[in-house]
């Protein structure tokens, strides 16, 4: 599904990630290459940007790319747009799942217990819920074309709340999360609180996740595409 | 062995590292096995059209 070089590389850059993110030490003063910096509020349980903003950032992507194929679908009538936009609604709940568990078990540590309601915890749930809806709107319904075309306007219209569920509402409101209103700064990444390495890790962590994604969601339209073609045979 | 039990206790993030890592080749290989399967599904199906 994706080229065999692009594959090791992926297997080798996330591999490089996870050593990078887990095993190399926060200090107050790095000196050396692979120390990173304390930064304020987060200390040592910085090290969960690696891996918990990819896995939102990419729900973030697969919503977006579920919208857009969906958009395709309602112009062209094409079923396996429909089954892209399926692959990447599955995904991306997926990430959002992820996104929450690993913000869920920092707040733990970070806030004391696993679920404050906090606004970004509050609309992370939301978002669940209207993705959630859709997955079950989507298995309610058996004739195919009919619901191609509700699911893409479905995607169309809960893709409109995305950007104010992750990026304006818990920024207005006071909460306990890093760029809260509340919060003196945007957070370590909108701010920049990481040094070059610190950053470095970080853009990797990202491209890695997003070559992941990508492969899966190859995997999964394709798999989806194949089932379509052998039901409408027998 | 006492020394590298006395250093795991110290430093148990090395575990959580390996926890990790095993994950990990575990998901990759997974997918990947899953990627050739189906491409050997696409071709069986393109070679009897």
């Amino acid at each position: 599904m994706i080229n065999k070089y692009l594959k090791y590389s992926l297997f080798v850059l996330m591999t490089f990630v996870i050593i990078a993110g887990i095993a190399f030490p926060i200090v107050d003063q790095p000196k050396e290459w692979y120390e990173f910096p304390m930064i304020p509020g987060l200390e040592e349980k910085a090290k969960i940007i690696f891996f918990h903003v990819p896995t939102a950032w990419l729900s973030v992507l697969a919503f977006l790319m579920a919208m857009i194929y969906g958009i395709k679908y309602l112009r062209k009538q094409d079923l396996n747009d429909d089954s892209k936009s399926e692959a990447a609604i599955q995904l991306g709940m997926i990430f959002c799942i992820l996104a929450t568990v690993t913000g869920s078990i920092w707040a733990k540590f970070t806030w004391g217990s696993f679920w404050h309601w906090d606004p970004r915890e509050t609309s992370i749930f939301v978002l669940l819920l209207i993705y959630g809806s859709l997955i079950a709107l989507r298995s309610a319904i058996e004739n195919e074309e009919k619901r191609a075309r509700l699911s893409a306007v479905y995607s169309i219209i809960a893709f409109l709340t995305v950007p104010f569920f992750i990026f304006i509402m818990p920024r207005i409101m006071a909460g306990l999360h890093p760029g809260s209103a509340n919060d003196d700064t945007s957070g370590p990444v909108v701010d920049f609180k990481m040094n070059a390495n610190m950053q470095m890790i970080f853009y990797l962590s990202m491209a890695a996740f997003t070559i992941l994604y990508y492969w899966i969601w190859k995997i999964g339209y394709k798999s989806l595409i194949i089932r379509a073609e052998l039901n409408n045979k027998n | 062995m006492e020394g590298f039990y006395s250093f795991l206790e110290k430093n148990s993030i090395y575990i959580v590292l390996f926890i990790v890592l095993v994950i990990w080749t575990g998901i990759f290989l997974f997918v990947n096995s899953t990627d050739k399967r189906l491409k050997g599904i696409e071709n069986e199906l393109k070679g009897q059209k």
